[in-house]
């Protein structure tokens, strides 16, 4: 074990990585799942690896649980290459999706197994999981079986029997999944605010960029085997380093174009800062653009769609030159919708916000 | 317009209809019936029959029955007979180690299966289904061949040294059980692989993060969760030995008696059809006591099963 400072998160920076990740990769066959996959996870963060199905994220997942063997590549818990190291010797936990919770074991048996697996005394094991129940409030559920409970609960217990063995590094491959949204939204919230309270490193798999959005320190946007872009949840919306992040999380409007020395002009008129010549891809999201009346500016269009999405109005505006641009706009109540089929004109609100890609 | 006029009026349903709904509807016993009528004919009444003449003393003329008086004294003689309890405790023994030895053998087979890749799966599936598909018959004189006198085994064993004198394991107690193994083999084998693959995979994985061994996983997962299985394949197997006629015949030369070779010489030899009567209850009866034994077992080991609703 590390002797370093004890978690707290502000020396995060300065500390050696808990979970190191090195240049792993993995086939089957003739298909590359994961390509010279490098990543690091400090103490007490949690990173989401976020992707399409088959992107490669469960496949990582499984790499560090031990079920898979990459093909290549160093495992590294606190300095010490754990590859070789059998499953049941490692220092890392799992909530599986589907929870794989023992329906034969009651939930206190469930949430006790690890401790009598490593031959505690069984006073221990009592203390131990009734303390880990309270964590995750199940106190007087301990004599039923996981049929007898809701999905909620049943993902309580999953994570108690996880915590109980108080693993190095905890994976969690897609935990809602089963959930119902609005069960799954509370979850998110209570599930972060728990990993945070105990401090534990996490690496936690989903296709679902709310949930990274809302679990994550940091987020590794994944694509064929590899890490797009790792960044905070901030700076991943805010400042997707490649057109693929930009699509993949939140809503992105994209127009192609040239670009001159130095910088690139808008439909509107107004220029963007680049480094980049010739045909380039201009992104803003929807929040960045304003409607005006149609005299307004030289950009116009005609709204197409618009519905209302609680605090915020969507519209859609088929702009003259044939693109679909998605404006949104905070709600007013006071305020009457944009009618479809009105002429209006669009514009950027901040150019700086504006990302440039290669065409 | 016709058409839509006949879509649009609300007609009651014709009786053949109604006949065919009760019947597919699977509310009571109307999908049973045909099979009810047949079993009843073909197998009750006969048995009934049967049944009667054990307790009955009665005289037949002209191949008919023509006086029947009730009696107990064949099952008193059978229950008194010495012959008659080495016979069953014969069978019971026969029945308990084949089904004992199924178990053992069959067990890591279903593990396997469980545990290994596609092609294991394909060709464990192809090996136990196989055996089924030709005559229980064939496969018993099939070792005839192996086990006899001059048969393959003495044959190997004389010529590689490890033995001087041909082993005589024919026409034992050995040639009807290791016999009785083969052919019972895959009846245990296919249960268990049903119940254990209905489990999700992610069980042993997760038993194995959660700190377990290979051997912890088998003896707190695995093992508690093919528990029906176990009752399921044990029960078959179980009462196909304990009544089975033709290996012990075969395998046992003509002089060893089971409980069903005694019925059969009482029945078509000595045509003691009282006897013959009894003997069949007697082994009705205690096949049944054992049965019940093992669902409550079963049942035992699989209370997490119950209580769904809760």
């Amino acid at each position: 074990m590390m002797q370093g400072p004890a978690g707290p998160s502000n020396t995060v920076e300065t500390t050696a990585p808990v979970l190191g990740i090195g240049a792993v990769g993995k086939r089957f066959g003739a298909t590359r799942v994961l390509q010279n996959f490098t990543l690091e996870v400090a103490e007490g963060e949690i990173v989401t690896l976020l992707g399409p199905s088959g992107c490669g994220k469960t496949t990582l997942l499984r790499c560090v649980a031990g079920f898979w063997e990459p093909n290549g590549g160093t495992i590294e818990i606190d300095g010490q290459d754990i590859v070789d190291v059998p499953v049941n010797r490692r220092p890392v936990g799992v909530v599986f999706q589907s929870y794989a919770l023992f329906p034969h074991l009651t939930v206190a048996r469930n949430v006790g197994y690890a401790l009598r697996m490593r031959n505690r005394p069984r006073a221990e094991v009592a203390q131990r999981v009734a303390s880990v129940l309270e964590t995750v409030s199940l106190t007087g559920f301990e004599n039923r079986y996981p049929s007898q409970l809701s999905g909620g609960q049943q993902q309580r217990v999953a994570i108690a029997r996880v915590l109980v063995m108080e693993p190095r590094v905890l994976l969690l491959d897609e935990p809602f999944n089963a959930l119902d949204a609005k069960l799954r939204g509370a979850m998110q919230v209570e599930l972060r605010q728990l990993i945070k309270r105990l401090g534990l490193t996490s690496i936690f798999v989903t296709h679902d960029q709310e949930e990274a959005l809302t679990m994550s320190d940091r987020i590794a946007v994944m694509s064929g085997g590899k890490i797009e872009q790792v960044a905070s949840p901030d700076e991943i919306f805010d400042r997707p380093a490649t057109a693929y992040v930009a699509d993949f999380i939140g809503v992105s409007n994209f127009w192609e174009t040239q670009a001159e020395t130095g910088h690139v002009r808008l439909p509107d008129g107004q220029t963007v800062m680049t480094d980049l010549t010739g045909g380039v891809k201009v992104m803003t999201r929807p929040h960045n653009l304003r409607l005006g009346p149609p005299e307004a500016g030289p950009w116009k269009g005609t709204v197409s769609f618009h519905r209302n999405v609680g605090p915020l109005i969507e519209y859609h505006v088929e702009a003259s030159d044939g693109n679909v641009i998605r404006v949104s706009a905070m709600r007013q109540e006071r305020d009457r919708p944009v009618k479809d089929r009105s002429q209006v004109s669009l514009s950027v609100i901040d150019p700086a916000s504006c990302s440039v890609y290669p065409g | 317009m016709a058409e839509a006029a006949i879509h649009r009026r609300i007609t009651p349903p014709g009786f053949g209809e109604q006949v065919a709904d009760a019947l597919l509807s699977g509310r009571g016993i109307w999908p049973a019936v045909p099979a009810i009528v047949v079993l009843t004919v073909v197998a009750v009444i006969p048995f009934a029959i049967l049944l009667s003449l054990g307790f009955s003393d009665f005289e037949i003329s002209r191949g008919a029955i023509v006086s029947q008086t009730f009696s107990l004294a064949h099952l008193t003689n059978a229950l008194t007979d010495p012959l008659y309890w080495i016979t069953f405790q014969r069978s019971m023994n026969l029945a308990l180690s084949t089904t004992a030895l199924c178990l053992l053998l069959g067990y890591p087979v279903a593990y396997l299966f469980l545990t290994g890749g596609r092609w294991t799966k394909r060709l464990i599936l192809v090996l136990t289904i196989a055996p089924l598909l030709t005559s229980g018959i064939v496969r018993t004189y099939a070792w005839l061949v192996i086990l006899g006198g001059r048969g393959v085994l003495n044959s190997a064993l004389l010529q590689t040294g490890l033995i001087d004198q041909a082993l005589r394991i024919m026409n034992t107690h050995w040639a009807v059980l290791i016999g009785m193994v083969q052919i019972h083999l895959p009846v245990m084998i296919l249960p268990l692989i049903a119940v254990m693959s209905r489990h999700d995979s992610r069980l042993v994985e997760a038993s194995e993060n959660l700190g377990a061994s290979r051997i912890g996983t088998l003896r707190t997962v695995i093992l508690p969760l093919s528990v029906p299985g176990i009752g399921t394949g044990s029960a078959l197997v179980f009462t196909l030995t304990y009544t089975t006629f033709v290996v012990p015949q075969i395998l046992g030369g003509g002089n060893y008696l089971n409980a069903a070779t005694m019925i059969y010489e009482q029945v078509v030899f000595s045509l003691e059809w009282s006897k013959g009567s009894v003997s069949s209850l007697i082994l009705m009866v205690t096949c049944l006591i054992v049965l019940v034994a093992i669902a409550l077992l079963t049942n035992h080991f699989t209370k997490w099963t119950k209580g769904h609703d809760a």
